[in-house]
């Protein structure tokens, strides 16, 4: 006896055992699951060691920045938009309740108070009268009277580092910028803002958006979504099997499988260690539907077998024999399917992969065991009127043989024009694949109405962006050795043009430089040795030679500081040009630059005369800019634009959207400029953000995923041939899965669909789904061939109990995941209409495609197979 | 005789004023803070120091400022001046920084910025700004009146009197109120804490080290630390001298560009 057979027999004789073990061990696996551990966060598509990472992380600490929650005010009604007392008021009010902003739980999760952007937290350089400059905060209080609130925002919309980020352009609304020390406290944060700004009562309208929160929102709304979509999935599917087979105690047994399949799944994962991440969080949701899959061709052969063979268990032997093969492959080829996104660089992707690949093994071996063992279960009695009685036929039994009947002679008849149709059909889609756009956006994962969005569309309209980007400048400079320092040393000095009385101390200074020279062994101890007997020779010089000490002093100190690079005046101007540049993309609504603050002090300086908004000539006048900046409140904010030591600066990039394609766009243009414009000192640049960041792993998904897609297609092509033991047979089971691929994929470029995350992992399931009926429907046809002699005759069996199984199939899982179209979770529609449509297609182009090749190619197909 | 005399009168006079401390053992809060002040900020009739400042943020990325400091006071407790010029970081080197304290207005104060060539007054409305990037304040460095503040006298422990300071004006700093320990002995403030508007501490300055100078207790170094943002400064004092007798003159605009030379070591 076969391995199958025996296996069968196993359930059939102790179903008893069977079940019991199944009972134990589901709930032990099930047990683990309470040790879940969440994790939302969208960067751990990459891996923690992953370069763009670790220098995300980086320049966060470089520079001292956060993650973002951005809390918009608009007030379209007054005239002076956010700016009257009243709003300013609540503005005040929020921010200060910002302020204390932590998790109660974990109080290293909070808001960090000190790095607040908001009208009361940001300081102002401001003219103060009688030629005065002075730093006081953009709103110490908040006004009471209009004057107090205009002035205010005049302020605001004068200080080019604010507007656009803080005011918006048009004055009628203002941005707060949260940050937070962790991002999943984003959601919290944004829950505790909504619950205050209930309490208010004015015409004012609060948004809250940012990455951030998008993402940990998104992981919140996930879970919910989970517990409803799922249940509400397995619902419709139930439902349906109850309208094709009439009888609830045999239905319930394809539900056991697949609740089985996904408690014990998810326990392995959780148990095993895993994070339940948004990827693996979706594992339920494609399990199912492959889990019921193999239960229903079972049941749809026992409900039309068993009234003819009138005894369940030969009725199971004979449904089982037929069907163990094409499930046992079916199954194979699905988790070759999953098992290949093991090959991509995304560890949830690969996560994923894995226990999807595990599950629907497990579901397979209960299929076998656990389906058999419950039929055998049931009282005798009970599966007496289960089935099709010749007369008996319901409506839908007709509906579905009626459709069989004329689809087994239309394909038949007309094999050349269903294969025209298939040709003219994977044209239209290799167009429709060609137009393909690959994007993605965390913010577009809800819906358009849903709150986030909608903050997202009027924060953007409103201001420079609330998405973010960083855009680090450092010095490519090369190092120099000793000797060479020292020459460039001399030559500024030579250059200094000394006048005749000061010749004197400058020979007296090259004499020490070319001892010094000799004598240090590296750069720093060069400069530090130096540094001290010139030093000492100016303790002791008069006050005329004090002077030019000095300024030799300062010339080494420059020549030692030449890292500094991000305090000389051309590449300061040149940061402004590279910003001024990137701004004409459109999609980069504003940007800030250490160029910026420095412009901002330099003209107020100068009596804020618009002439002098530029940068000093000089890297001293430039320092001295800066350092008048730090007599404010808050010195530090310098230090997000540039590192203390001048050797790093920070171009923080506002992007109106964050859509991947426009952040690759700006990524181009700053390609362009450098190559087009190069600095005037060897610069590297290079990117940071979580708005990068997405476009990084978007880059490694699409890759990744058409590297595992290929690689499971190749696959499934070889295990299709050993299946059927013939290369020819393989590349026919192929046809339908291609065909299927090809539409699904043409229509998403045709509609103009993003090619996101979630459609990138859909294309595993898509291989794993299409190739099963194709599977179910060749196997069966070469039996029915030897049976019958002739294609004519097997077509006769082939499309009743097979034909019938794929129908219902298709039926069921294409309408059981529709209620996943109502989820206010993007990706879950995508998932809910791409299940549909694999479903619908792959069942269509198989019943449609495979008998009009047979036909067409009966011959060559039989022949082969014969020798 | 006439010395005998004098030392007489010199009793007598000093009798008079330390009276009212013997008569009632504990002075006022009040009282110990006018003279903290004194001790603190008016050592001398004008005084000179080089000072180091190191500042050292949250990842330990640190930098420095050197700069000479010159005061010369109008009388004790009143007016001040103070001229600070800047050595390094070489780029702001010649930088001047000119105050008048005044204690019945608003000070006045003038920033020279020579590769500007430019003199700018700088509005003085808010002393609670950062002295130059570091963690000092301008009132720290120019001392905070005591006016602005109701004391109390919290503790006295075996060495310092501890105080609590409370904002006439709560809106116009940043802190809720502050502690400090004033030494018995000399009334140098050795340390103060500060509270924000939420009760914690986030604030330390603290006098490291005290030497005696020319017969005047003198912090030669002390430190701010800002727990809230994990950073903090360093200063250290060096070369300080008390009584040259600095010129009026000195504390105009019209050293700013050119430095006395009492601005050398």
């Amino acid at each position: 006896m076969k391995v199958s057979g025996k296996l069968v027999q196993f359930s059939i004789n102790k179903p008893k055992l069977v079940t019991t073990v199944m009972v134990v061990v589901t709930l032990l696996l099930g047990a683990l699951i309470s040790m879940v551990q969440v994790d939302t966060d969208p960067e751990n598509m990459l891996n923690e060691h992953e370069a763009v990472r670790v220098f995300h992380h980086l320049t966060k600490k470089d520079f001292n920045l956060y993650d973002v929650v951005v809390l918009g005010v608009v007030n379209e009604k007054n005239p002076d938009g956010v700016f009257n007392p009243a709003t300013l008021k609540r503005v005040q009010e929020l921010t200060e309740f910002s302020r204390t902003l932590a998790d109660p739980n974990q109080p290293e999760k909070r808001v960090v108070s000190r790095n607040i952007i908001a009208p009361g937290t940001v300081d102002n350089i401001e003219q103060a009268g009688l030629g005065q400059v002075r730093f006081e905060w953009l709103m110490k209080e908040a006004p009471t009277t209009r004057e107090g609130a205009l002035k205010i925002r005049d302020n605001a919309m004068a200080n080019p580092l604010l507007k656009g980020t803080l005011v918006s352009e048009d004055g009628m609304a203002l941005c707060i910028y949260l940050p937070v020390t962790s991002k999943d406290f984003a959601y919290q944060v944004r829950e505790r803002l909504l619950e205050k700004i209930k309490e208010f009562d004015g015409e004012e309208q609060f948004y809250i958006t940012g990455l951030p929160v998008a993402e940990d929102t998104f992981g919140v709304e996930m879970f919910y979504q989970m517990a409803l979509s799922a249940p509400l999935a397995m619902l419709a599917i139930f439902l349906l099997m109850l309208l094709f087979f009439k009888k609830l105690k045999m239905i319930i047994s394809p539900m056991i499988v697949a609740m089985v399949t996904v408690i014990c799944t998810m326990g392995l994962l959780i148990g095993t260690g895993h994070t339940l991440h948004i990827m693996s969080s979706m594992i339920p949701i494609f399990l199912m539907p492959i889990a019921v899959v193999d239960s229903i061709h079972i049941l749809s052969e026992f409900f039309d077998a068993y009234q003819r063979i009138g005894d369940r268990r030969k009725t199971l032997e004979h449904v089982m024999d037929h069907l163990f093969m094409p499930m046992l492959y079916t199954s194979l080829t699905s988790s070759a399917g999953f098992l290949s996104l093991t090959l991509t660089p995304i560890p949830p992707v690969q996560t994923f992969g894995l226990f999807v690949a595990v599950g629907i093994m497990l579901a397979w071996a209960l299929t076998i065991l656990f389906v058999p063992a419950y039929v055998m279960l049931l009282k005798k009695e009970s599966l007496a009127d289960f089935g099709i009685r010749k007369n008996k036929e319901t409506p839908s039994d007709q509906a579905v043989a009626k459709h069989l009947d004329w689809l087994k002679h239309f394909t038949f008849n007309h094999c050349k024009l269903v294969l025209t149709l298939t040709v003219l059909v994977i044209l239209v889609a290799g167009y429709g694949i060609s137009l393909i756009r690959i994007n993605d956006n965390p913010v577009n994962w809800f819906t358009k109405n849903h709150p986030i969005r909608v903050a997202d569309q009027v924060l953007n309209k409103h201001f420079g962006g609330t998405y973010e980007a960083y855009l680090v400048l450092e010095s490519a400079e090369q190092e120099l050795d000793v000797t060479a320092i020292a020459d460039r040393l001399v030559t500024s000095i030579n250059n200094n043009a000394f006048a005749e009385d000061q010749q004197k101390v400058s020979r007296a200074a090259l004499g020490l430089l070319a001892e010094v020279k000799d004598s240090a062994t590296s750069p720093e101890q060069f400069y530090s040795q130096l540094a001290q007997q010139w030093e000492a020779s100016q303790d002791t010089a008069n006050d005329a030679d004090y002077e030019t000490w000095a300024q030799l002093l300062d010339t080494l100190s420059a020549a030692k500081n030449r890292g500094q690079i991000f305090k000389q005046p051309e590449v300061l101007n040149y940061i402004a040009s590279l910003q001024a540049h990137i701004q004409k993309t459109g999609v980069v609504g504003k940007s800030n630059s250490v160029s910026d603050v420095v412009k901002k002090v330099h003209q107020e300086l100068f009596a804020a005369d618009p002439q002098h908004y530029r940068i000093p000539d000089t890297a001293n006048g430039v320092a001295q800019c800066l350092i008048s900046f730090q007599n404010s409140h808050k010195p530090e904010d310098l230090f997000h634009l540039i590192t203390p030591d001048y050797t790093k600066a920070n171009i923080w990039v506002q992007l109106r959207s964050g859509d991947n394609m426009d952040m690759e766009e700006v990524i181009k243009d700053v390609e362009r400029f450098f190559s087009e414009e190069p600095p005037p000192i060897a610069i590297k640049h290079n990117w940071a953000g979580l708005t990068y960041i997405n476009v990084v792993w978007q880059d490694k998904m699409v890759t990744g995923m058409l590297e595992s897609f290929l690689s499971s297609f190749v696959v499934v092509y070889i295990m299709m041939a050993i299946l059927f033991r013939s290369p020819l047979w393989g590349l026919l089971a192929m046809g339908p899965l291609t065909v299927t691929i090809a539409m699904i994929y043409g229509i998403i470029g045709l509609v103009g669909k993003d090619y996101d995350m979630p459609v990138a992992v859909l294309s595993s399931l898509t291989l794993g789904l299409a190739v099963d009926f194709a599977i179910h429907f060749l196997e069966r046809s070469r039996n029915a061939y030897q049976r019958a002699g002739s294609w004519r005759k097997a077509l006769d069996e082939m499309f009743a109990e097979p034909a019938q199984a794929i129908t219902r199939n298709v039926v069921v899982i294409a309408v059981g995941f529709t209620p996943l179209l109502a989820a206010p979770l993007v990706p879950y529609k995508t998932v809910g209409i791409f299940l549909a449509s694999i479903m619908a297609v792959s069942g269509v182009a198989t019943m449609f495609i495979l008998p009009a090749l047979i036909t067409q190619f009966e011959n060559i197909l039989f022949k082969t197979k014969q020798q | 005789m006439h010395d005998q005399l004098r030392a007489a009168a010199l009793i007598f006079v000093a009798c008079l004023f330390i009276a009212p401390f013997s008569a009632s053992a504990q002075p006022t809060a009040d009282e110990i803070v006018a003279k903290a002040n004194l001790a603190a900020y008016y050592a001398g009739n004008d005084g000179r120091a080089s000072v180091t400042m190191t500042i050292t943020d949250e990842q330990g990325r640190s930098r420095s400022r050197e700069f000479v400091i010159l005061r010369r006071d109008q009388s004790d407790g009143g007016d001040q001046a103070f001229y600070v010029y800047f050595k390094k970081p070489s780029d702001v080197r010649k930088m001047v920084f000119l105050v008048h304290k005044h204690i019945d207005k608003d000070d006045d104060r003038w920033l020279y910025l020579p590769a500007l060539d430019l003199v700018k007054r700088i509005a003085a409305s808010d002393k609670r700004t950062s002295f130059v990037g570091s963690n000092f304040f301008y009132e720290d460095v120019s001392g905070r009146s005591p006016d602005d503040d109701s004391h109390e006298l919290l503790e006295t422990t075996a060495k310092d009197y501890v105080l609590k300071h409370t904002p006439k004006d709560p809106a116009s700093v940043e802190f809720s109120s502050y502690s400090t320990w004033i030494d018995q002995a000399t009334f140098m403030p050795t340390k103060a804490e500060y509270l924000d508007k939420e009760g914690r501490k986030y604030r330390v300055v603290e006098a490291l080290e005290i030497k005696e100078i020319q017969g005047h207790p003198t912090v030669v170094k002390s430190r701010v630390q800002d727990l809230a943002a994990g950073s903090e400064t360093v200063s250290v004092f060096e070369d300080v001298s008390y009584d040259l007798g600095l010129k009026e003159e000195i504390f105009t605009e019209r050293y700013l560009r050119r430095a006395p030379s009492e601005v050398r070591k």
